[in-house]
C-alpha cells in the first residue's frame, strides 16, 4: 500500500504546523485550516494509494476541489475583510467558479480531471489575492508585512495559483515524462506545494506570535 | 519529436518560474513601499507632535502674556488708585466736615475706579478662554491693552467679529502671533501709529499690521534668530501652512501681512 508522496509529505508538516501554532486560535478562519490540512492530506493520501492501485481516483481531486474552492474563498474573505465589506465580490466569484466546475461535472462527469474550473479557479484567486495587495497598499495603516499571517496566507496562495496557471493552460499540450510515473506536470505541482505549504506554515507561526503579543 | 517535446519543456519550466517571480517582485516591492508609507507615517507622527509641542508653548506663552499684563496693570493702575484711596482717607480732618465730604466723595470715586479696572482685570484672567469668544474678540482685547497705554495713535479695523468659521488650535497660534507682533513693536519699533487690519476672504483669513517705528533689515533679521522673535513668528505661521510677507524700511516703518489657510 503506498499512501505516500512528496506533496503527502509537504502536508503531513504544514499540518503539524497548523496544529502546533493554531490549536488555541479563537479564529474560525484559523481554525478551519487545521481542518481543511487534514481534508488534502486525507485526499492526496487516499488518491496515492487508489493511484498505486491503477485506479481512477479523479473523481477524488474532483470532489476536493469543491472544498477548496470553499476555504480559499473564506480564507479571502476573511483578509479582505479588514479593507472592505467582501460579500459582494466574493459572491461573484464564488458564483462563478461554481458554475463551470457542476457545468463541466454535468457536461463531462466527475470522473474526468475537472480541468476548466481549476484553470478557472486559479486565475480568480490570483486576481482576488492581487486585489488584496491593492487594497493593502492604499490602506492608510501600516502593517508589519513581515509578520502579518493574513498577508503571508494570501502570498501563499497567490504563489500556488499563479505559479500553477501555465501548467493548467498548458496541461492539455505537453506530456512530458522524466521516468515512469513522474511527469513534468506532476513536478512542478510538486514544487507548489512545497511553496505554498512552506508559505502557509510561516503564515501560522505569524499568526500564532499575533495571539501571543495579544494576550 | 524528442527535441520538440524537451523544448516544450523547457518553455513550460520556465514560464512556470516566470510566473513564480512576479509575486516575489510584487511582495518586493510591497516591502519597499511598506517601509515608505511607515516613515511617512512616523514623520507625520513626529509633525502632529511638534504642532502639540508649539501649542502647548503658544498657550504658556499667552498665559505669560496675560499675567504680565495682569501684574502690569496691579501695579500701574489699581495699586496707584488704591493707594491714593489710602492718602485721600489719611487725610481725612473730621473737624472740617465740607472737606471731610469732598475726600470721602473723591475716595468713593477711587475706589469704583479701582472696581472698574479689577472688573478689567478680571475679564483678562480668563486667558485661554478668549479665543473660546471669537477670534475676533480675542484680536480687539489684545488691541484695546495697547489702546489704553495712550502711547500710540492707533487705526483698527477688524472684521473679524462676526466670523462664522472656527478653528480653536489655529485661533490660540493667530493670537499668539499677534501678541509677539505687539510686543516686537513696543519693544523694538519706536513707533507712534499702529493700523491693524483684520479680515477673512476665500478661507484665508489676513492679519496686517503696520507701524511707522525705526524700521530694521529684516534679512539680517532673519539671519539672527535670537532676535526680534521673528523666527518663532516665521515657525508658527508656517506651521499653520500660512503666509509671511514683511516690508520693512529703516525710519519709515514696518509693514507685516499674514495670511493663513482657515479654517
Amino acid at each position: 500500500m503506498n499512501f505516500t508522496s512528496p506533496i503527502v509529505i509537504a502536508e503531513i508538516m504544514c499540518l503539524i504546523g497548523a496544529v502546533i501554532f493554531l490549536r488555541n486560535d479563537k479564529s474560525i478562519f484559523w481554525k478551519l485550516n487545521i481542518a481543511y490540512l487534514l481534508l488534502a492530506l486525507l485526499t492526496e493520501a487516499a488518491g496515492s494509494y487508489m493511484s498505486s492501485k491503477r485506479e481512477n481516483n479523479l473523481w477524488l481531486f474532483n470532489s476536493f476541489v469543491f472544498f477548496e474552492i470553499s476555504f480559499i474563498f473564506i480564507g479571502i474573505w476573511h483578509c479582505l475583510k479588514n479593507y472592505l465589506i467582501p460579500k459582494p465580490i466574493i459572491y461573484v466569484g464564488l458564483g462563478i467558479v461554481y458554475s463551470i466546475y457542476f457545468g463541466f461535472i454535468a457536461k463531462d462527469s466527475i470522473m474526468v480531471f475537472n480541468s476548466t474550473a481549476v484553470t478557472v479557479m486559479s486565475v480568480v484567486f490570483s486576481l482576488y489575492c492581487l486585489y488584496y495587495y491593492y487594497l493593502l497598499l492604499n490602506d492608510e495603516k501600516f502593517i508589519e508585512i513581515k509578520y502579518h499571517s493574513e498577508f503571508w496566507w494570501i502570498t501563499g496562495v497567490l504563489f500556488y495559483y499563479f505559479g500553477g496557471t501555465v501548467c493548467n493552460l498548458l496541461s492539455d499540450v505537453f506530456d512530458v515524462r522524466f521516468g515512469k510515473s513522474l511527469t513534468l506536470r506532476y513536478a512542478i505541482t510538486i514544487a507548489l506545494n512545497f511553496i505554498l505549504y512552506s508559505v502557509w506554515t510561516y503564515s501560522y507561526l505569524c499568526r500564532a506570535k499575533q495571539q501571543k503579543l495579544q494576550s | 519529436m524528442q527535441s520538440e517535446t524537451t523544448k516544450i519543456a523547457i518553455l513550460v519550466v520556465l514560464a512556470t518560474l516566470i510566473f513564480l517571480l512576479m509575486p516575489v517582485f510584487l511582495i518586493m516591492y510591497i516591502r519597499s513601499y511598506n517601509r515608505h508609507k511607515k516613515n511617512h507615517i512616523l514623520e507625520k507622527q513626529h509633525m502632529q507632535q511638534q504642532f502639540e509641542a508649539e501649542m502647548l508653548q503658544a498657550r504658556i506663552e499667552v498665559q505669560d502674556n496675560t499675567m504680565q499684563a495682569i501684574a502690569t496693570e496691579l501695579h500701574d493702575n489699581v495699586g496707584q488708585l488704591l493707594s491714593l484711596t489710602t492718602l485721600t482717607l489719611n487725610s481725612i480732618n473730621l473737624d472740617h466736615s465740607d472737606k471731610a465730604t469732598v475726600k470721602i466723595e473723591n475716595s468713593l470715586s477711587l475706589v469704583n475706579k479701582s472696581i472698574k479696572e479689577l472688573r478689567e482685570l478680571a475679564k483678562l484672567l480668563h486667558g485661554e478662554q478668549i479665543v473660546e469668544n471669537g477670534l475676533g474678540n480675542a484680536l480687539q482685547q489684545e488691541i484695546n491693552w495697547l489702546e489704553k497705554t495712550g502711547s500710540y495713535e492707533l487705526q483698527v479695523s477688524n472684521q473679524l467679529h462676526n466670523l462664522q468659521e472656527n478653528s480653536p488650535d489655529k485661533d490660540l497660534i493667530i493670537l499668539r502671533l499677534l501678541q509677539e507682533i505687539i510686543n516686537n513693536i513696543i519693544k523694538h519699533a519706536n513707533a507712534t501709529s499702529i493700523s491693524f487690519n483684520a479680515y477673512y476672504e476665500d478661507k484665508k483669513l489676513y492679519l496686517n499690521v503696520e507701524e511707522n517705528g525705526v524700521g530694521f533689515n529684516y534679512e539680517k533679521a532673519k539671519a539672527n534668530k535670537a532676535g526680534l522673535g521673528l523666527s518663532s513668528i516665521s515657525k508658527r505661521i508656517e506651521m499653520i501652512n500660512g503666509k509671511l510677507a514683511l516690508n520693512s524700511i529703516p525710519n519709515k516703518g514696518t509693514n507685516i501681512l499674514i495670511e493663513i489657510p482657515y479654517p
